[in-house]
């Protein structure tokens, strides 16, 4: 132990003495790549060769910043030094300290990526990885395992294990573990719920960057599950609205007070499906009918609710196909479908208003949608109806050229008297 | 008044030129009524353009919603577009299968070797017609296949560039472009079309209908052009304006979605019928051939072919169907092509 304190103790001696002076360029000669890319030993020749491309061999860092010793030295002895602060491969629980040497020095960091964060180190330590790893459990993730170890790309480079569009798959590369999660004691479903959820829809299958994924609501470095009290906060980042209505409703309260976690309450958290009026019916799908008892007060401002969204949602949909009908016989239909999408807008704004929990509000909604949605229906009536005023008019005029057509026929079999048709 | 009109437009020897001329009847009559109905259609467009000159607004902030105004609030708006858009095409098909009916009919033979010339000038400014026509509804299809079209001049060596970019009024598509091709559709066109079409019924009034070798001297009959062949030639154009107000009212011409000169390329780019054979002709060159590009080749192709339909009467020899195998040749090529650019494109194939 006091050995092993010793050499943590002069690598932090070095390491921060490079810290202060940065690599300005690539050395000429680093024996570290030298010597293990040519070993063909599959335990340390890969990552020599994969270390060319990381985003630290670019800015000029060597082995010797997070591995310690000597890369200038001929023989494995001296270069693996432990005097000169070799370390060979850093145990986890050494890892976030080697990272956090440069990644918590805002000086250092400002000479490479001024806009990036220096707080990783503190955010992992109140993380559940972090907290797990300080007890002495290394089964959790350090940084190498999120980012990887050599080969480290920048996080906004796509073949970066935690780019946008990949952090889930990494995540769930421990938290999709059934046994690794059995043993502390976590669910192993959160990706497989997430992907059936509307925000994988949105982020997967409509490319849509700015739908969360795992760290959008738990954080990254600090990542850890919402506390109770904190998740209308999480969902309020996106969802402004549906968080500053909910805080207005009288659910607030008594929410608090019961312990029930927010949105997630009625919602879910990771499998959260696209909302639906059958959340304000009694069935299955019910949310309200857990707390609220049939025939209660909550119950039948909960159908007041639904009748009247589910109203709107009916009016627009018969506008649409009279709307779509009317385009189909080819009829100029872009203003009616500025009204279908004012009345679309219109039942938004109404379901969101249902997280004031006050009928009343949601009427007021609901009635100036209906008010737009029956302007677009009589509007794509009014179109069928000049559809067939067309058709009529097309016939009648097909009747007049075939009348004039019949009486052309007429004469020219007649013939023109005088006419040399037959020749001279 | 009839008095007046003698002493002033000599409307006696109008009537005596008319009451003198007489069309051959023979079994490749029909063929006669192509050039009267390309003038009719021609008639058609002058009119509905002009009708719709009165809404339309050459500007790329306003050139789609005033034709969707003329579409939608415009009394038989609808009626006056869709009859000039489907009118449009009618007119070309008409003007194409007037050319093949004449060339296979020899009809360029001398002394007609100048009606020939106007009346392929005349197919070529047709399709001119179609081509600034197409993007003056300033519609996302029609802004993308202008960028494609107007992008092929520039294959031209040396001049290719300055061509495209006085086609385009600029690097690229624009509203400069709409503003130019506006001027070129209403203007420029208009006028060199009168003065040819002038020409060309002058050519046609001077030497008369051109009866194929097969039929001549087989038959003596003839009718007069007025009023006998006018009757008939109205039987067409009453059909045709049904035909018309038939797509019209059942198919009413599609505005589509207004161009966005940002946003990407849609999949399913392509110019109207008429231009698809060259369009998909291009797409088959490979990028070298000996060494050239291979769309300046394509281009220099088309060019060449242009050409040497204007030279026709001079490249036919008497007594040798070459001109007619290559024409067959050209024609098969082409409506396999047309076809080829129609079918639907693989998914897996779309860029």
């Amino acid at each position: 132990m006091r050995n092993r304190l010793f050499v943590l103790v002069l690598l932090a001696g070095a390491s921060s003495a490079r810290a202060q002076s940065p690599p300005k360029a690539p050395p000429a000669v680093n024996g570290c790549i030298e010597c293990h890319t040519v070993l063909d030993d599959p335990r340390i020749t890969p990552p020599a060769r994969l270390f060319a491309d990381d985003v630290h061999a670019k800015a000029g860092f060597t082995c010797v910043f997070c591995h310690g010793g000597d890369a200038r030295q001929e023989y494995q002895e001296d270069a693996h030094d432990p005097k000169k602060g070799f370390i060979g491969k850093p145990r986890p629980e050494q890892i976030p300290q080697i990272c956090g040497k440069c990644h918590s020095d805002p000086a250092l960091m400002k000479q490479y990526d001024p806009s990036q964060r220096v707080d990783q180190l503190s955010e992992y330590r109140t993380s559940g990885h972090g907290k797990a790893l300080a007890r002495g459990d290394i089964a959790v993730a350090q940084c190498a395992s999120c980012h990887g170890a050599h080969g480290i790309q920048p996080v906004k480079d796509s073949r970066s294990p935690v780019s946008p569009t990949r952090v889930a798959q990494t995540c769930n590369h421990c938290h999709g573990d059934a046994a690794l999660m059995a043993a502390h004691k976590l669910p192993s479903d959160p990706y497989e719920k997430w992907s059936r959820s509307v925000h994988y829809r949105a982020r997967v299958e409509k490319a849509d960057l700015s739908a969360p994924t795992c760290n959008s609501c738990h954080g990254n470095h600090g990542a850890a599950p919402p506390q109770v009290g904190s998740v209308t906060n999480v969902c309020g980042t996106c969802h402004v609205t549906f968080a500053d209505q909910f805080k207005l409703s009288p659910h607030w309260e008594p929410f608090k007070d019961m312990g029930l976690p927010g949105c997630v309450t009625c919602h879910e958290n990771h499998e959260i499906v696209k909302p639906s009026e059958a959340f304000l019916a009694e069935g299955a799908q019910s949310r309200c009918s857990s707390c609220h008892e049939a025939g209660s007060a909550g119950a039948r401002a909960a159908a007041v609710m639904r009748a009247d969204l589910v109203g709107l949602d009916g009016e627009i949909q018969r506008a649409s196909r009279l709307v779509d009908r009317a385009a189909e016989a080819g009829m100029e239909v872009s203003k009616v479908r500025f009204d279908l999408v004012s009345a679309s807008n219109a039942l938004t704004k109404a379901r969101s208003e249902v997280h004031l929990f006050r009928p009343s509000a949601v009427h007021v909604a609901v009635a100036e949608g209906l008010a737009v949605a029956r302007k677009a229906a009589a509007g794509g009536e009014d179109r069928l109806k000049e559809r067939d005023y067309r058709r009529r008019g097309l016939f009648v005029s097909l009747g007049l050229i075939l009348l004039t057509i019949t009486a052309l026929v007429v004469k020219i079999r007649e013939g023109v008297p005088g006419s040399r048709e037959n020749g001279e | 008044m009839r008095a007046w009109a003698r002493d002033r437009i000599g409307w006696d020897d109008l009537v005596h030129i008319a009451a003198k001329k007489r069309v051959p009847v023979h079994r490749y009559t029909l063929f006669y009524y192509l050039g009267g109905m390309a003038l009719f259609l021609f008639l058609v467009q002058v009119a509905t353009g002009i009708l719709l000159l009165l809404y339309y607004r050459p500007s790329s902030s306003e050139a789609f919603e005033s034709v969707q105004y003329v579409m939608a609030d415009v009394p038989f708006g609808w009626l006056i577009r869709s009859i000039h858009s489907w009118g449009a095409n009618l007119f070309v098909g008409v003007v194409i299968a007037h050319l093949i009916s004449v060339l296979f009919l020899k009809a360029y033979r001398a002394p007609r070797e100048m009606t020939w010339v106007t009346g392929a000038v005349l197919l070529f400014l047709a399709l001119g017609f179609g081509f600034s026509g197409y993007l003056l509804p300033w519609n996302t299809l029609a802004f993308f296949a202008t960028k494609v079209g107007t992008d092929v001049p520039a294959q031209i060596p040396v001049i290719g560039h300055l061509l495209s970019r006085i086609l385009r009024g600029g690097s690229d598509v624009s509203g400069a472009t709409l503003s130019r091709f506006y001027g070129i559709h209403v203007a420029i066109l208009p006028a060199i079309t009168t003065l040819i079409l002038g020409a060309h019924l002058l050519l046609v009034q001077r030497h008369g209908m051109s009866i194929p070798r097969s039929v001549e001297g087989k038959s003596r009959r003839s009718i007069s052009f007025v009023p006998e062949f006018l009757m008939r030639d109205m039987v067409g154009w009453l059909a045709a304006v049904g035909l018309l107000a038939a797509l019209a009212a059942f198919f009413p011409w599609e505005l589509g979605v207004k161009a966005d000169p940002f946003a990407s390329a849609p999949a399913g780019i392509r110019p109207e019928w008429y231009f698809l054979w060259m369009f998909q002709g291009l797409k088959y060159l490979p990028s070298k051939i000996a060494g050239i590009p291979g769309e300046m080749l394509g281009v220099f192709f088309f060019g060449a072919l242009a050409a040497a339909v204007v030279a026709v009467p001079w490249l036919d020899r008497r007594g040798k169907q070459g001109v007619a195998v290559a024409a067959v040749l050209i024609l098969i090529a082409a409506a396999v092509l047309t076809v080829l650019a129609l079918l639907p494109v693989p998914t897996s194939a779309r860029p």
